[in-house]
């Protein structure tokens, strides 16, 4: 994969988010957090995340899988590693 | 020495002085030498050993970590392996040798055998094992994952692992978030240390006042359930479900008051529970601490293995996308509940009690809340309303206390005898024929113990909206100081004693 533009990134993420959430309407930005999802907890956290995993072709490590904040740390950690 | 006990109070009062005299460099070592102290007066002397072990094996494990580069994976993933079965394994060996050896013995029974194959060991069980060997587990994968400093300082470790107030009874700390503190200095402050010491006469109230007063009628039924049946038993296992919130929150109140007052704040382990409209609500609200360090440490490890991954991809294709994901989720969740259950200790009623029954609780609101949403909307009941509401919170609160039934009993077959004898006989009037008070508690103590509750009640509602200490705070000082003088009396005249001042252990102690 090629280098992708922060911009990109979301728009791929925003299809992850809506695929998995069952919910068209989802646009996320930097600080959105899981409190602002309704359907974001725990248990939708890893799958969240492995469908993001599968999107990007990336992988987090379990200490990013417990600590990131919000939606901005994520993408950071994904810029990172595509 | 128990912390409710008054030898122990006095403890606490001169290190509380000292805390603040002696230069603050120096504050965490003198908490170091006090739960040096603290253990060795409460134990068998010789069991720090096993703290001062798991301590050393985790500063080993994170040296040699640091020691590995980062590119050999392999090597690093080993040394943290290593670390954490050695940790483990002391657990292990402690507390669950003898839970598979009863095991054994019991399914050999059922096959016939009379005596017992193996005979059970004898193993003295050092303080807090459950509770210090996950907050070290803890601090060393967070290490390993880069997303805690590591603490090259051998003795601060050990203040981090074994810190007298937590060493009983939790909370399950978090070294990446709650670790530093302990070292760092703390000047007095006149507020802290006031609502600190105002907190932990809340928990000796909660403790004292309640729980222990609770506990005689519970004894009372529970030492001899045979001879009481029907609402006996559920009133016993009623007031079981608030003694144990009392004890474990009264606990808590009294640790978290205690290192407030020191400057170190600790995190919250309950946020009234009892309020909770389901059971996956419950467990966010009950015992916190143990719950985040399992969804981070076993929940999430589990459902992220491939094992995992690969059955949530092919039960997707099986039962279709939701459905697909929520069993996947329901069987990493047994694992889930099934630690829980054994992290409370190696029995079935344990596992039981505050595990798979659970995990089965939680599996049948997933399953049920689509059909009784439906059922709602046919029938035009409101699901936010303030009846559904109620009627949520007493339904779980049910269910919990047919879990802390098993959890109290002295077996699973006593449990279950319990529950069939709570069926089996209809007998509400005991309720206002005066029979309650055969039960251990005479008149004035239901008087107390119900005003009590009442209070817990009053406080827990406000707390709902903001700290009450807060709101304490802010009325003027007479009223202030009569709140808490109340307060106080109230422990010291309402209080249950044992000898020599002491209340009994608490709950979680033996976990």
């Amino acid at each position: 994969m090629g280098k992708m533009s922060r911009e990109e990134v979301y728009e791929k993420l925003n299809e992850v988010f809506r695929d998995v959430f069952d919910d068209e309407d989802i646009t996320v930005t930097d600080t959105t957090t899981a409190d602002d999802i309704e359907e974001w907890d725990s248990l939708e956290h890893i799958n969240l995340l492995a469908a993001v995993e599968q999107e990007f072709g990336m992988k987090f490590n379990m200490g990013q899988v417990v600590s990131m904040k919000n939606v901005g740390e994520m993408v950071d950690i994904i810029m990172a590693q595509i | 020495m128990g912390i409710t006990s008054f030898y122990f109070l006095c403890f606490f009062a001169f290190i509380l002085i000292l805390y603040y005299l002696i230069p603050h460099k120096l504050q965490w070592g003198l908490l170091l030498l006090c739960s040096i102290a603290y253990y060795l007066l409460s134990n068998n002397g010789m069991l720090i050993l096993y703290p001062v072990a798991s301590v050393s094996v985790c500063y080993a494990g994170i040296r040699l970590l640091a020691a590995v580069p980062p590119e050999n994976a392999g090597k690093r993933r080993g040394v943290l392996l290593v670390t954490i079965l050695a940790n483990i394994g002391i657990l292990v060996v402690l507390k669950y040798v003898n839970f598979g050896i009863y095991t054994i013995d019991g399914i050999a029974r059922i096959f016939g055998s009379s005596g017992d194959l193996i005979r059970s060991v004898d193993f003295l069980v050092p303080l807090g094992v459950s509770f210090y060997t996950f907050s070290l587990l803890g601090y060393v994968i967070d290490v390993y994952y880069g997303i805690a400093r590591p603490q090259n300082n051998y003795l601060k470790l050990m203040l981090y692992g074994m810190y007298f107030p937590v060493i009983i009874s939790g909370p399950i700390l978090k070294y990446r978030e709650h670790g530093e503190q302990f070292f760092e200095p703390h000047a007095f402050d006149y507020r802290r240390v006031t609502r600190g010491l105002q907190r932990m006469a809340w928990g000796f109230f909660k403790k004292l006042v309640i729980a222990e007063r609770l506990g005689i009628l519970v004894d009372t039924v529970y030492g001899a359930y045979p001879d009481y049946a029907g609402t006996y038993i559920w009133v016993a296992t009623v007031c079981y479900a608030f003694q144990l919130y009392t004890d474990f929150s009264g606990c808590m109140d009294i640790v978290l008051g205690m290192s407030e007052s020191l400057g170190i704040i600790l995190p919250e382990n309950f946020r009234t529970p009892f309020f909770a409209g389901s059971i996956a609500e419950y467990w966010r609200r009950w015992h916190i601490t143990l719950g985040v360090w399992m969804k981070e440490y076993v929940f999430y490890p589990v459902l992220r293995t491939r094992f995992f991954t690969e059955l949530n991809r092919s039960w997707r294709d099986r039962f279709g996308k939701k459905r697909g994901k929520q069993y996947a989720t329901f069987a990493a969740m047994f694992i889930l509940w099934l630690t829980v259950g054994i992290w409370h200790g190696g029995d079935w009623k344990f596992v039981i009690g505050s595990g798979l029954l659970h995990w089965f609780y939680i599996v049948m609101e997933e399953l049920l809340a689509p059909p009784c949403a439906a059922l709602m909307e046919k029938w035009h009941v409101d699901a936010g309303g303030k009846l559904v509401g109620l009627i949520r919170i007493v339904r779980t609160f049910f269910l919990v206390c047919i879990g802390d039934l098993f959890f109290r009993s002295a077996s699973v077959g006593d449990a279950l005898a319990m529950l069939k004898g709570a069926v089996r006989v209809w007998n509400p009037h005991i309720l206002w024929n005066g029979a309650l008070l055969t039960l251990g508690l005479d008149g004035a103590d239901m008087v107390i113990a119900a005003v009590a509750l009442m209070l817990l009640l009053i406080v827990s509602l406000l707390e709902r909206t903001g700290s009450v200490r807060d709101r304490v705070a802010r009325m003027p000082l007479p009223v202030r100081w009569l709140i808490w003088y109340a307060l106080l009396f109230a422990v010291i005249l309402f209080g249950c004693y044992g000898p020599g001042y002491s209340a009994g252990e608490f709950i979680y102690q033996g976990f």
